[in-house]
């Protein structure tokens, strides 16, 4: 066997331009897919019943239906409604409307963990539903949903490579535009493989530091916080 | 629930004792909308919960009108229900910051107040995790007393504790009731009612049986039912 690493090196600026686009993908569109996600999933919790029920079907068909089949429907579909979509927003809004759905049934998990006692509490404080939301479900749902949230994020930040096949010219198409020029399948395939390992890497990172950021019991409040309470002697 | 009517006033101390599922508790949930009576009204200082009267319409009320009213009636539930991710101190300021509008100082100030008061002065910053159930249920105390309620509902506040752990919760109850606190308190607590009470009502299959004075009640019922629970109860 003959394999030739310099191709790679050789070819390492472009790849890591096209990775350049496979982040700005799985950014944008998780970005997206969080905000509607959590709109969503306060919809579904605390919305009206049709609300509730529109939702459900929404997630229903973009979490029972391929990823790949919702880039090509975007894609060519978008014509027939009179917008011509070049491949990149194509994409984004493909993909966005894909991890929504994921994000709508993870970030529901947090919101449903937090005990309804915990609710009625609140309210009898006389908080609104959108402070009880903002002081005592999200603090709470944020922490539970940590793990499987970063899962779907590093799912789907591999998933970006299905984008390939509308032509957004991201990491994984552009090993291939290389490697079918260059016959250099197995060296470019690998260090495209190694920076998708990087870029993953970087979430599972990402995802440790969230863990430990709200591991609030283990810290404690801070010395800053502490002060401003007027609770800094030792207790 | 049927034809229950009963007014308490002003620094009064009313006791609902009964067997489980006589509907003390949905009393004191209809008491604050935490649950909605399908009939009857209910009133706070001559206003109507839940419901607003103008030029002979009545609609009811929106989520911050009825907030606005629960800030006034201080509710103390059975299973504390504290927020487990805000220390005892940020747990009594949150109604005063986020529904009184308080800054942060002035809410701490508060806190550390009414954490003294209940005795726990050397728990402000302690997470209901770290705290017995006994604190736990005097944090809730604190959290309720600090927004300086108009009445103030106890749902059963020792039925959940360590037997060894409700004198220190009725110690503080009594002392609230002393400073002239209006409460509606249902309990299985026969001691606490005879001795703490203005007057008890007896409640059975969600109506109130039989309404007096605690000497009267446990002295010489005039219901058999309610000799029936007592002689139960007491043996």
């Amino acid at each position: 066997m003959n394999l030739d690493f310099g191709v790679a090196v050789a070819y390492l600026p472009h790849l890591l331009q096209a990775a350049g686009l496979t982040i700005f993908l799985a950014l944008t569109s998780q970005a997206v897919g969080t905000g509607l996600g959590t709109l969503l999933a306060l919809g579904r919790s605390a919305g009206p019943r049709w609300l509730s029920a529109i939702i459900w079907v929404y997630v229903w068909i973009f979490r029972g239906t391929p990823m790949l089949l919702h880039l090509f429907f975007i894609y060519y579909a978008a014509p027939l409604f009179g917008l011509t979509l070049d491949a990149l927003p194509a994409a984004i809004i493909a993909m966005s409307l894909s991890t929504t759905a994921y994000s709508c049934e993870i970030i529901r998990s947090g919101i449903q963990a937090v005990h309804h006692g915990q609710i009625e509490a609140a309210r009898a404080v006389g908080m609104t539903y959108p402070k009880i939301v903002r002081r005592i479900i999200m603090p709470q749902a944020v922490r539970i949903i940590i793990p499987p949230y970063m899962s779907n994020f590093i799912s789907h930040t591999k998933n970006t490579s299905l984008a390939s096949v509308i032509t957004v010219p991201e990491l994984m198409l552009t090993a291939q535009m290389i490697y079918s020029s260059t016959y250099r399948a197995i060296e470019i395939l690998s260090t495209a493989g190694l920076i998708y390992l990087f870029l993953t890497s970087c979430l599972t990172w990402l995802q440790l530091y969230f863990e430990r950021a709200t591991a609030y019991e283990k810290r404690g409040l801070s010395e800053r916080r502490k002060r401003l309470l007027g609770v800094s002697q030792p207790s | 629930m049927r034809g229950v009517s009963v007014e308490v006033t002003r620094g009064e101390v009313l006791v609902l004792i009964g067997p489980s599922g006589s509907g003390k508790s949905t009393l004191l949930r209809c008491m604050n909308f935490l649950e909605e009576p399908t009939s009857g009204i209910v009133r706070l200082d001559g206003r109507r919960l839940g419901v607003i009267d103008s030029n002979g319409k009545s609609r009811r009320m929106g989520g911050r009108e009825l907030a606005e009213m629960r800030s006034q009636i201080g509710m103390v539930f059975q299973l504390f229900y504290l927020w487990p991710h805000l220390t005892a101190i940020e747990n009594v300021m949150a109604g005063l910051t986020d529904v009184r509008g308080m800054s942060t100082r002035a809410a701490a100030e508060m806190a550390r107040a009414q954490l003294a008061k209940v005795g726990l002065a050397d728990k402000f910053t302690a997470y209901p995790e770290q705290l017995s159930g006994g604190q736990r249920q005097r944090v809730a105390i604190a959290r309720a007393l600090a927004m300086e309620p108009k009445v103030m509902l106890f749902d059963e506040p020792t039925s959940a504790l360590d037997p060894e752990l409700v004198d220190e919760v009725l110690a503080v109850m009594e002392k609230v009731a002393e400073e002239g606190m209006t409460m509606i308190v249902a309990t299985h607590e026969m001691d606490f009612a005879r001795r703490v009470a203005d007057r008890v009502a007896f409640m059975d299959e969600g109506q109130i049986v039989e309404l007096s004075s605690p000497q009267d009640i446990f002295e010489q019922p005039t219901n058999e039912r309610t000799a029936r629970f007592l002689r139960k109860f007491l043996a």
